[in-house]
């Protein structure tokens, strides 16, 4: 799960569709991911392997079904990797003013 | 279309980690190592029995253990007693995979499921609540280091 993986599997609309109607509603079928899009079958698989190798998506079998499940984890890192990584520097550079404020009053 | 997001009865989260399938297995059923990256929960798994206590020693939570085979497979329920009005709800499931991949990686799979009579839970469980728990897992094993 690298990071380029999940930023280019993001940079697609359609991927991001995807994404959002699993978020309505998880654990979905091709068929029915495929009868809300105006995509060929194979169109919509192609995107959803993307979105597999991304770790994006996870599909899992249930009975003869193969449902697709969004998995959150991976915006979660990057999150953590990147929002926290900025927002702390912020913080640090109003300490570091702070200090330098304080030094020279 | 709309706004609100239907109760999702099976949540799946998945995340890869560079460690052993062994020492997340132990990072998951003992009690040290959950308090750094679990709300501060100090969680005992026995092939019998999921306990979890607040860091004041209340119960959060007292679940049956209903597959236990380490280093892979752990299923346990779920109630979440921290809560009075989650407490109410029905027990759900909780399934652990650990798939060792190459180079030293784990692939972890958490499967929150029969959620069907715990729909308060299965609200307060998705999204952040259980990212929130697989990030700081991932955190405490790849640099030792807790989220508190």
């Amino acid at each position: 799960m690298d990071d380029d993986r999940v930023f280019k599997a993001l940079a697609d609309p359609t991927r991001r569709h995807l994404l959002d109607r699993l978020f309505e509603r998880d654990g979905r079928t091709l068929t029915e991911l495929e009868s809300e899009l105006e995509m060929t079958r194979f169109g919509v698989m192609k995107h959803l392997r993307v979105l597999e190798d991304a770790g994006l998506v996870v599909a899992r079998r249930s009975g003869r079904e193969k449902l697709h499940f969004l998995n959150p984890v991976p915006i979660r890192l990057i999150h953590d990797r990147w929002i926290d990584k900025y927002t702390e520097r912020r913080v640090s550079a109003l300490a570091d003013l702070k200090t330098e404020l304080e030094e020279s009053a | 279309m709309t706004t609100m997001t239907e109760i999702q009865t099976t949540q799946v989260y998945q995340v890869f980690i560079q460690a052993t399938p062994e020492a997340i297995w132990e990072a998951i059923t003992t009690p040290e190592f959950t308090a750094k990256y679990f709300h501060g929960a100090r969680i005992s798994v026995t092939p019998n029995s999921y306990r979890s206590l607040s860091p004041a020693d209340e119960l959060w939570g007292d679940d049956a253990v209903l597959e236990f085979d380490p280093p892979r497979r752990l299923v346990h329920g779920w109630r979440s007693l921290y809560a009075p009005e989650l407490a109410a709800e029905e027990t759900s499931r909780v399934s652990w995979e650990l798939e060792p991949r190459d180079g030293g990686v784990t692939l972890l799979t958490v499967v929150h499921d029969q959620l069907e009579g715990a729909p308060k839970t299965a609200a307060s469980v998705a999204g952040v609540g259980w990212m929130y728990v697989l990030s700081g897992l991932k955190t405490l094993l790849e640099t030792g280091e807790g989220l508190g």
